[in-house]
């Protein structure tokens, strides 16, 4: 089996090369996607885009909004999304309503990554998407897409109703214009960009830095104090 | 810019009020400060604290059975302790002040105020969330611990000398304007 061999944008991740083996029977029918794309992605997108059901996450006021988006008078049943899952599993997307404070962080990181693939993000309101009045906070996290990948950003404090219902629509343009290439690239996991440590509130990476450090520390005093030096 | 005025100080107040003369009538000594919004204002000693308060919820004159909040400061040069307290009956409001002095706390560690949450449940998050926040030790509680941050947090944000942690979740992206 030539798993080095394949190529273009049907290729396994580096880590999950172990685990995945595509057969001959699976490259040719990709082969037969990538052949029959321009007719079947169309059909099959126009499917998918007027199903996107949304997960049921909303942390503050901008889940006032969500809320009332899925009630009859602005209604996102006619665009398709109108069943909010109470379980990631279920789910297509997230919208991100509300503030994601440093506990709140691991969290959503866990329901994102508990989102069967493809699976997309509308950071909605001005603090998923740059902080916003909690600009400079201790606890908040600065944009949520310095955690996990964002399709959509949806500014706004909050966003009316209308505007969420644009961001869908928007979402569901870019869904439909997905070729069969893109849609092979998220087949596989899509993680998030950093994770955070739930007891301490901070990024895993610099925990793990830190950790390193002190390691090297402890195992070479003098070299590390000459570094210091 | 234009330079604003030196804010005026608040007048002194005049003798004990109310609340003040009560607790001085059942023999607890306190010292008024200037009112908070026109609401009388007593600090106390933290060794009569629990005294104090189970006299005035429990008295019929008084009654000021509802404990609104409990927070901290940072003052300049101590750490208050504020109980903020209402009576409906009475519709009356009394807010009291137990101040720890910086230099009485001991070097590393917190300072400390005797807590109210044993015999007044509703001072039991506020107490926790004052220590989260301030970092003033209430000895006395039965689960001090953060309330708002994540267990482990580092330091006490709304302290004068906190150092806030930048990092990959809030430091400035490149392109802001911030």
């Amino acid at each position: 089996m030539a798993e080095g061999n394949v190529q273009g944008p049907s290729e396994v991740p580096d880590e999950l090369k172990d685990t995945v083996t595509l057969t001959t029977l699976e490259k040719m029918i990709e082969a037969m996607g990538d052949l029959l794309s321009p007719v079947v992605s169309p059909i099959a997108n126009a499917a998918r885009s007027n199903s996107v059901w949304p997960l049921t996450f909303g942390t503050s006021c901008c889940a006032i909004e969500m809320m009332s988006v899925g009630m009859s008078k602005f209604d996102i049943s006619r665009f398709g999304s109108e069943v909010f899952r109470a379980t990631p599993r279920q789910a297509d997307m997230i919208i991100t309503a509300g503030t994601i404070t440093r506990k709140m962080a691991p969290a959503l990181i866990t329901l994102y990554e508990q989102l069967p693939e493809p699976k997309y993000v509308i950071a909605m309101g001005a603090c998923t998407v740059t902080g916003g009045m909690f600009n400079d906070s201790y606890s908040v996290v600065q944009g949520v897409d310095r955690i996990i990948p964002v399709d959509i950003y949806l500014p706004g404090c909050p966003p009316r109703p209308e505007g969420i219902l644009d961001a869908l629509l928007k979402l569901q343009q870019k869904i439909r214009t997905e070729s069969y290439a893109e849609r092979k690239k998220k087949k596989y996991r899509q993680n998030a960009v950093r994770y955070v440590d739930y007891d301490t509130g901070r990024p895993l990476e610099d925990l793990v830095d830190e950790a390193r450090y002190e390691t090297a520390l402890a195992l070479d005093p003098l070299k590390s104090l000459q570094e210091s030096k | 810019m234009s330079e604003t005025p030196a804010a005026k100080p608040p007048e002194e107040p005049k003798g004990p009020g109310l609340c003040g003369q009560f607790l001085k009538d059942h023999g607890i000594a306190t010292t008024r400060l200037p009112d908070s919004c026109g609401v009388e204002t007593i600090e106390i000693d933290g060794a009569h604290l629990e005294a104090a308060m189970k006299l005035l919820r429990g008295s019929s004159e008084i009654k000021l059975d509802y404990l609104v909040a409990v927070s901290g400061v940072d003052s300049a040069d101590t750490f208050d302790s504020v109980y903020q307290l209402w009576s409906y009956s009475n519709n009356n409001e009394l807010i009291i002040k137990v101040r720890v002095k910086k230099t009485d706390v001991v070097e590393g560690q917190l300072p400390l105020v005797p807590s109210l949450s044993r015999f007044w449940s509703a001072a039991n998050w506020h107490e926790r969330e004052t220590y989260d926040l301030v970092g003033i030790r209430y000895y006395g509680h039965p689960y001090l611990r953060r309330i708002l941050n994540v267990w482990d947090w580092d330091g006490h944000p709304l302290r004068r000398d906190y150092k806030q942690l930048v990092d990959a979740l809030n430091d400035k992206a490149p392109g802001s304007f911030r």
